[in-house]
C-alpha cells in the first residue's frame, strides 16, 4: 500500500495549482503563433508541450521524489530519442531512394509515377 | 483468484517457522510494473511521432497547410476536457487514499463523463473531415486525387494517431468502469488501492500523449496564411 503520510488539503491544493498552470500553458499554445517566436512555431509549440508534460509527469503522475522511476523513464526517453535522432538526422539527410520511394512523390497520379523524378522537398531542410 | 490470503509457512533446519513473503501488497512493485507497461506505450507512440517528423521533413509546406485546415477550436476544447479529466482522476485517487470512497467514486464518474465528451467531440471533428472528403481510403485521400501527397501523409497519420489515442480513451473508460466495480466489491480500498493508482497513471499517460499530439497536428500551421476553419 501507499505508505506515505497524506496531507489531503495540501495535495488537493497542489492538483488545482497544476491545473491552473496547465490551463495557462494551453492558452499560451493558442496565442503563441500570433505573439512570439512566430518564425519557429513548431519549436515553440514543442517547448510548451515539454513543459506541460513535465508538470504532468512530476505532479499528476507523482514522479517527484521517485528516483528509480525517474531514471527508468529518462532512460526510456533517451532510447526513443536516440533512434529518433538516428532516423531523422542521418537517414533523411542522406536519403538514397528519392527516385524509388513513394513517400517523396507529389500529387502525380500513380500511372505517371516513374516518368518523372520525385520532388526534392526534403533537401530544403 | 479471490479469497482470503493464506500465508505460506517455511520451517528452517532448527524447526523455527517463518512466514514466506507474499507480494500481494507490494505497492511499489505494482507501480514499477505499470511504469514498464507505460514505457511500451511511449515506444509505440514514439515510433508514430518519428514517422510524423520524418514525413514532415520531406513535405514541410504540405504539413503546414494540412495543419492549418484542422479545426483548432474543437481540438482546443478537447485539450481542456482531457486536462480537467486528469484533475478529476487525480482527485479521485487522492480521495481514495484518505478514505473518502464515495467522493472517489464520484470523481471517477466525472472522469468517465469527460472521457465520453472527448470522444463525442472527436466524432464531430472526424465527421466534418469526412464530409470534406478527407478520411482514410476515402475521396481526397485516394491516390489519384488532387490533394498534395504530403497532406495525404499528414492526414493519414492524423487519423491513425488520433484514432489510436481515441482507442486508448475507450479502453480507459472500460478500466474506470471495472475500477468502480472493484471498489463496490471492496477489492479496492483505501488500504489497498494499487489498481486505482495504476488506472490513474494510465489516464495520465493518455493525457500526456495528447499534450504532444495536439500541438503537432493542430498548431504547427496556426501561423500560416491559410488559417483554420
Amino acid at each position: 500500500m501507499d505508505t506515505n503520510t497524506i496531507d489531503y488539503a495540501k495535495e488537493r491544493s497542489g492538483y488545482y495549482k497544476i491545473l491552473v498552470g496547465l490551463l495557462l500553458l494551453t492558452a499560451v499554445t493558442f496565442i503563441q503563433p500570433h505573439m512570439f517566436m512566430t518564425e519557429s512555431t513548431f519549436m515553440a509549440q514543442m517547448l510548451i508541450a515539454v513543459v506541460k508534460g513535465w508538470l504532468i509527469l512530476m505532479f499528476y503522475m507523482h514522479l517527484k521524489g521517485e528516483t528509480l522511476i525517474i531514471w527508468m523513464t529518462g532512460f526510456s526517453l533517451f532510447i526513443v530519442f536516440t533512434f529518433f535522432a538516428i532516423v531523422i538526422g542521418v537517414d533523411v539527410q542522406k536519403f538514397q531512394f528519392q527516385d524509388e520511394s513513394h513517400i517523396t512523390s507529389s500529387a502525380t497520379p500513380i500511372a505517371e509515377v516513374g516518368k518523372e523524378s520525385a520532388p526534392s522537398a526534403h533537401s530544403a531542410q | 483468484m479471490s479469497g482470503p490470503y493464506v500465508p505460506e509457512i517455511a520451517t528452517d533446519r532448527d524447526g523455527n517457522q517463518h512466514e514466506v513473503q507474499g507480494w500481494q501488497d507490494d505497492f511499489y512493485g505494482g507501480k514499477l510494473g505499470f511504469w514498464l507497461f507505460m514505457f511500451t506505450e511511449v515506444l509505440m507512440f514514439g515510433a508514430m511521432f518519428m514517422a510524423l517528423a520524418y514525413y514532415n521533413t520531406l513535405h514541410p509546406q504540405d504539413f503546414l497547410d494540412a495543419s492549418a485546415s484542422l479545426n483548432r477550436l474543437l481540438g482546443g476544447v478537447n485539450t481542456v476536457v482531457l486536462l480537467i479529466s486528469a484533475l478529476t482522476m487525480g482527485l479521485g485517487l487522492l480521495n481514495m487514499r484518505v478514505g473518502k470512497v464515495k467522493e472517489a467514486k464520484l470523481m471517477i464518474w466525472a472522469t468517465i463523463i469527460l472521457a465520453a465528451a472527448f470522444l463525442v467531440i472527436k466524432g464531430f471533428e472526424w465527421r466534418a473531415e469526412y464530409n470534406h472528403g478527407i478520411f482514410l481510403m476515402h475521396d481526397q485521400m485516394l491516390p489519384g486525387s488532387s490533394l498534395p501527397f504530403g497532406q495525404k501523409l499528414f492526414f493519414g497519420l492524423y487519423f491513425t494517431m488520433t484514432g489510436l489515442h481515441g482507442f486508448h480513451i475507450i479502453i480507459g473508460i472500460g478500466l474506470m468502469i471495472w475500477l468502480l466495480k472493484r471498489i463496490n466489491a471492496e477489492k479496492v480500498r483505501p488500504d489497498h488501492h494499487i489498481l486505482h493508482w495504476n488506472i490513474a497513471l494510465y489516464w495520465d499517460i493518455v493525457h500526456l500523449i495528447w499534450v504532444f499530439v495536439f500541438p503537432y497536428y493542430y498548431m504547427i500551421g496556426a501561423g500560416g496564411v491559410t488559417g483554420g476553419h
